[in-house]
């Protein structure tokens, strides 16, 4: 099966003052359909820049990066739009919701920016499906850090997208509703069959994950797949 | 703990700039026009006050629209006579001239002089002569508007009254008549000795008498004055001496200037609001280094202190600016006014005017910045770093320094103004005005806040306008307040023009024929050969009203009355002058408010019927009984009725109609006016005048549009200084666009993230400043129109327009500034990458 996702030698580097800083130094890896792939690593080890690459945020400074085979690497933002609103769900650390859009508004709006006519059914029926179904009018600072990220999580699979990329989704909450949270995602990735690229530096969170792509300095130093077990447990197979 | 920290100080002025430079700005804005108009007319002061006898010619000008009593006369003839004053005389007039043996006739504004005319400042002459090796028996001297309109040149024979004169000179300057303000004909000077050959001058002409007298020792002309003033009748005859005359050119100063002045206090509290909005996004800008200030131990008053340090430096600047535009402003002020202006004006910078300046730049600072620095003392380190609005917590200190604000920009008013009652008025309907701006924008706000707009570019828009720290509000109720009272005038100038020179009456007359001698009346409708009315007129001055002083009424009736209407302005103490008429029959547009009929039952004793502004002035009643000096003749009459007359009739207004029988046998002149072709206008005026030199045509469409030009030069300085307060508007646009430039960035990241282009969010952005934009005017449109109608309907009583096409180009205008100004403050913010907000916002997690 081709590659949904594939990376190929990315170089990222900043110049800040007259220091030259890589940040991913010749990254590697393809990511097949339905995969869940979990990018660890310490804090600056390069991940969440390395996912800002991924899902076309950012540009590489070298190498390419391919959606479905296309090269997206040198498209412009507005080439690449159509691909962050429909192929691609984002759920991030800090939420990131529209403040001025209610819970309801916020996970519709991609499928309204996109003309879908049935946005507000579906967002609806998402919230529903999280737990949420009694807080659609809220507005983002009457919501909880969970219910937030619930509403985020709601938001990134509104065009059923083929991936979700996750920024660090349970680094500003607290243990129980992290917990929560990966729980939903992980349901939400097995019911959708929907690729998950997911960052962060917690092991408990990597242990769910169908692969584990390790981070240091901006190099891959580890890349796990690991095969459940029948009690539901993870074991690495390579 | 050491309070004042110049590090401190220093980087808060050098870092973000956008913000400091807008209430740099804005704090220039509030002083600029004022600064000018101070500067402006301290110069005008100081022109007239130079000028003071050459505008009126003389140390002391005795004059009366009566030929003078023989005791007046004698007394300045008496004056000359043991050497303590030089005299001339001078006769004004309107008057009809013609080129002889052809057709062109054209009316000019007489004036018959003396040799010795004028005593004080110099009469030029286009050929550089001196006016008495010019002007002398037989000769006149002409204005250039003469020559062109009559077509003939200097040398040519002019036909004035019953003489031939030569034009011997263009006239370019006549000190005092200084300015080209409103004038019904170009001037004709005549020498004295002509004054009898030209026949004009007859008993019941409309002529204005003047002694002038230049007085031998320079501390007697007070004496001379009074002198001339024990044997004068105060009713008929005015002394002024060259301290008290108040010329037109002064009055038309004084309240011009003022009105000028009440237009840039407006524009001081409009910029006052950006002021307040640009130093609230200014501080919020700095809560995380108040915040760190404080975790670190800095007290309230450490943070105080040295951000009112910067304020002051800040407004120091701004204040600085706001003197140098003001200054620049001043010089451009001349070409503005030009034509209006007094000769040689000189504009100077004056200490007093410098010193002033920066006072009131200080006071407009420490005004306006007062509020957000006070906010300053109750700002919690925790409300900054968990990103909160931080609670009003006490709202007396709060309500407090609202009114203590009120009452500085109350004083500020009056200190500009220097007339308290004014002040008081101005400030209170300024306050109210601004007070109708805010609750209509809460209330269209509230209304948009509750709509469901189902279209997503628009949703968003309107979604932004209620973004926290918008300046929408403050926005909003600037920018409609500065273009409502911007349209509001433009509104009722242009209502004024249609109803005064567009919808002149088509069967109305436009020739009017004034001055005609009771014994010419029936010679004159022979030649005239049409059908007119002919009514006639006495001049006359109310005495008494039930044995009292009639009321004074400074502001004169509203309108004319067919005559001077009031005094003339200077001592105060001269009857009200009036124009009578008498006739059987309500004339057409006339109704009866009191009174069953026009003069009542057939016993009374003189009956009158006065014009219901002319009662209300003079607080006449039915019943009361006037008394009434005719030209010497004493005359008691009784109110029968009280009359009102259609506003927008072209008939004459008159104070007071009495019975036919009553005046017939008083000294008076007739008049009359009759509807002609315009371009056979011409011709019936040469005609009439080569039969009638005495009588003064008027030719009321020419009149009309000379009015109206001057009335359209007028508001084009009003509106002028009045777009500076729409710059405010502006102004706190860009502060606003700054002030939320974080949340902007955040919902233009979070828009591409999710899939919008760049177009989608730049449409997004121009449309909600599209939004902006029409609120402002459509409120803006709603006041102006409302008091627009108000005062048309109201106060002059006249029909009211809308003007569609000019409100739909006030409000498209008003969406195009806002979204230029908008966007080009939003260029950044729509072309920076999502990335970068987002790794901000990681780096600050």
């Amino acid at each position: 099966m081709p590659a949904i996702l594939s990376a190929e030698q990315i170089t990222k580097s900043y110049v800040i003052g007259d220091r030259q800083i890589a940040v991913l130094d010749d990254v590697s890896f393809d990511v097949q359909p339905g995969e869940f792939v979990v990018i660890m690593g310490s804090s600056g080890s390069g991940k969440s820049t390395l996912l800002s690459v991924l899902s076309g945020l950012d540009q590489p400074s070298r190498g390419r990066i391919r959606i479905d085979g296309v090269d997206v690497t040198d498209w412009s933002e507005d080439r690449l739009a159509p691909i962050r609103n429909s192929t691609f769900g984002f759920v991030f650390q800090s939420f990131h919701l529209v403040p001025s859009l209610n819970a309801l508004e916020n996970v519709a709006f991609p499928a309204e920016l996109r003309g879908d006519k049935d946005a507000r059914t579906r967002a609806r029926t998402l919230l529903e499906r999280v737990g949420l179904g009694g807080r659609t009018t809220n507005f983002p600072h009457q919501l909880s850090g969970g219910e937030k990220q619930r509403v985020a999580i709601c938001r990134a699979l509104v065009n059923d997208p083929k991936i979700i990329f996750a920024d660090e989704p349970t680094g500003n909450l607290d243990s129980k509703n992290g917990a929560g949270i990966i729980d939903l995602l992980i349901q939400l990735h097995r019911e959708r069959q929907t690729t998950l690229v997911l960052v962060t530096h917690a092991p408990e969170v990597a242990e769910h994950a169908g692969r584990v792509i390790t981070l240091a300095d901006g190099k891959v130093v580890g890349d796990e797949y690991r095969e459940e077990n029948a009690n539901g447990q993870r074991s690495t197979v390579n | 703990m050491t309070l004042l920290h110049p590090t401190f100080i220093r980087r808060q002025l050098a870092t973000t700039r956008s913000q400091s430079l807008i209430f740099v700005l804005c704090v220039a804005l509030s002083m600029v026009t004022l600064v000018a108009l101070r500067g402006f007319g301290d110069s005008v002061d100081r022109a007239l006050t130079r000028d003071a006898r050459a505008l009126i010619g003389a140390d002391v000008v005795v004059q009366s629209n009566f030929a003078f009593d023989p005791a007046v006369d004698s007394a300045v003839e008496a004056i000359a006579a043991r050497g303590a004053a030089e005299t001339a005389r001078t006769w004004e007039f309107y008057s009809v001239v013609r080129r002889p043996g052809e057709d062109g006739s054209l009316l000019s504004n007489l004036k018959v002089v003396d040799a010795g005319w004028p005593f004080y400042g110099t009469v030029e002459l286009a050929s550089g002569a001196a006016l008495r090796a010019v002007l002398a028996p037989g000769r006149v001297i002409v204005e250039q508007a003469l020559l062109d309109r009559l077509g003939v040149q200097v040398g040519d024979a002019l036909r004035i009254g019953d003489a031939t004169l030569t034009i011997a000179d263009v006239i370019t300057f006549e000190p005092d008549r200084p300015t080209t303000f409103f004038s019904l004909g170009p001037r004709v000077l005549v020498d004295g000795g002509d004054l009898a050959a030209l026949n004009l001058v007859n008993p019941g002409s409309r002529v204005t008498y003047r002694w002038l007298l230049k007085a031998a020792d320079p501390a007697a002309v007070d004496d001379l004055a009074d002198e001339v003033r024990t044997v004068a009748d105060r009713d008929f005859v005015r002394i002024d001496t060259f301290r008290t005359a108040r010329t037109g050119v002064e009055r038309f100063f004084t309240n011009f200037l003022f009105f000028l002045s009440l237009v840039g206090i407006f524009t001081l509290m409009l910029a006052g609001i950006g002021i307040q909005s640009s130093l609230t996004a200014f501080l919020r800008e700095r809560h995380g280094t108040i915040a760190v200030a404080k975790t670190l131990g800095a007290s309230s008053r450490f943070v105080t202190v040295n951000f009112y340090i910067v304020v002051l430096l800040l407004g120091a600047i701004g204040a600085l600016l706001g003197i140098l535009l003001g200054f620049v402003l001043q010089w451009t002020l001349p070409a503005l006014l030009s034509g209006f202006l007094p000769p040689d004006i000189e504009l100077t910078i004056s200490t007093r005017a410098v010193v002033e300046s920066a006072l009131l730049g200080l006071v407009v600072v420490l005004l306006f910045t007062f509020l957000p620095l006070y906010r300053l003392e109750g700002l919690r380190p925790s409300f900054i770093f968990r990103k909160e609005e931080p609670p009003i917590v006490n709202r007396l200190p709060f309500a407090l320094t609202l009114l203590l604000i009120l009452g500085l920009f109350t004083g500020l008013v009056i200190w500009q103004l220097g007339d308290v009652r004014t002040a008081l008025w101005f400030a209170g309907g300024a306050l109210v005005l601004l007070l109708i701006a805010a609750l209509l924008t809460e209330a269209a706000l509230q209304l948009l806040k509750r709509w469901d707009v189902r279209w997503l570019p628009g949703r968003q828009a309107l979604r932004g306008l209620f973004r926290p720290r918008n300046g929408t509000r403050a926005i909003v109720i600037t920018l409609s307040t500065a273009l409502g009272v911007l349209f509001c005038i433009f509104v009722i100038e242009q209502n004024l023009r249609a109803s005064f020179v567009q919808s002149y009456p088509p069967d109305a007359p436009n020739v009017f024929f004034l001055d005609i001698q009771p014994d010419q009346q029936e010679a004159f409708a022979a030649t005239l050969g049409m059908e007119a009315d002919y009514v006639p007129a006495v001049r006359a001055a109310l005495m008494a009203v039930n044995g009292a002083e009639p009321r004074r009424n400074p502001e004169g009736e509203d309108r004319g009355n067919g005559g001077e209407g009031g005094p003339e302005g200077g001592d105060g103490r001269r009857s009200p002058q009036y124009t009578l008429t008498y006739r059987a029959a309500l004339a057409e547009g006339e109704m009866l408010v009191r009174g069953d009929s026009l003069f009542g039952d057939a016993e009374t004793v003189n009956p009158v019927s006065v014009l219901q502004e002319t009662a209300d002035a003079r607080g006449i009643d039915l019943g009361d009984v006037l008394s009434f000096n005719i030209q010497g003749v004493p005359l008691d009459a009784t109110v029968t009725s009280i009359r009102k007359q259609d506003a927008g009739s072209v008939q004459p207004f008159f104070g007071f109609v009495f019975a036919p029988d009553v005046l017939t046998a008083a000294p008076q002149t007739i008049f009359t006016g009759v509807r002609v072709a315009p371009d056979e206008i011409a011709a019936l005026q040469n005609r009439m005048v080569a039969a009638f030199p005495n009588v003064t045509v008027i030719d009321v469409t020419a009149t009309i549009a000379q009015f109206a030009s001057v009335v359209q030069r007028i508001t084009q300085v009003v509106r002028f200084f009045s777009a500076f307060s729409i710059l405010a508007g502006l102004l706190i646009v860009i502060s606003s666009v700054y002030a939320t430039r974080l949340a902007r960035v955040q919902e233009a990241a979070y828009y591409k993230v999710l899939g919008a282009t760049g177009g989608w969010v730049t449409a997004v952005f121009a449309l909600e400043n599209v939004l902006l934009g029409l609120l402002s005017a459509a409120l803006a449109l709603l006041m102006a129109q409302v008091a627009a109608w108000a005062i048309m309907t109201w106060l002059f009583e006249l029909e009211y327009r809308f003007l569609p096409d000019a409100s739909v180009a006030m409000i498209a205008i008003t969406i195009a500034a806002v979204m230029l100004v908008g966007m080009v403050a939003s260029i950044g913010i729509l072309r920076s990458r999502p990335i970068n907000f987002l790794r901000l916002q990681t780096e600050n997690e």
